[in-house]
């Protein structure tokens, strides 16, 4: 079948590789209030860098620890390959799945949003947008392959 | 809307898998179709019907909430 926008199987399984174990360190660190700037200090450019209490930084090298950045970066490249790849025989079914699940995914992360928003504040809704950047791919591949799961289950059954 | 594939497949004997790599779609979809959970697409419908040399009409019928 003829598939739009989407990577080839094997990008599937490094999408597992890169997706999983950085979310899992990710977010161990940072419910540990692991100090991420420490470690990995690196010279990054910098096209707005704003400290608290100073002025912003336009167009600028900058002394950074890339860790955290890392690891955001492989939640997101991961976690689009996971959810993006063509499964091994890609059909009409397994498209419809996935566009249900995204959809379902946008009204969950939203309903989600709205309830951050309306109940709770302080330095916790600072973590719930940091959650933000990933969560809706988050719960699109976790929605995704349990659909996926269900089929395949409801075949077993049958035998 | 409903259809027999079932019946059309226990005529020429295929299992639900074997009729899947014919027409190159996953087990699933034939199954989901058999059970009336999925509707295939025009391209989907045209492979079985050339698949069982059927015409589509004998393979999907509409049903009254069509």
């Amino acid at each position: 079948m003829k598939t739009h926008f989407l990577f080839p199987n094997q990008f599937k399984k490094i999408g597992w590789i890169l997706f999983v174990p950085s979310l899992v360190i990710g977010i161990v660190l940072y419910t540990n209030s692991f100090n991420f700037d420490d470690y990995f200090k690196t010279n990054v450019f910098a096209i707005l860098n704003d400290e608290l209490l100073s002025k912003s930084n336009y167009f600028s090298i900058i002394k950074n620890g890339i860790l955290d950045e890392m690891i955001l970066i492989f939640i997101i490249v991961g976690g689009i390959l996971v959810g993006f790849s063509k499964v091994k025989r890609e059909d009409e079914l397994i498209s419809k799945i996935r566009y249900e699940s995204l959809v379902w995914a946008v009204y969950f992360n939203f309903g989600i949003m709205l309830f951050s928003t309306i109940f709770i504040y302080g330095m916790m809704y600072f973590n719930v947008l940091i959650m933000n950047v990933f969560s809706m791919l988050f719960f699109f591949i976790i929605r995704f392959h349990y659909m996926l799961y269900k089929l395949q289950k409801s075949i077993q059954d049958e035998e | 809307m409903k259809n027999n594939l079932k019946v059309l497949r226990a005529m020429v004997n295929i299992s639900q898998g074997d009729l899947a790599d014919k027409i190159q779609v996953s087990r699933q979809t034939i199954n989901a179709m058999e059970k009336g959970k999925y509707v295939p697409s025009t391209v989907l419908a045209l492979k079985l019907s050339r698949f069982f040399e059927k015409p589509v009409e004998e393979i999907f019928q509409l049903e009254d909430e069509d």
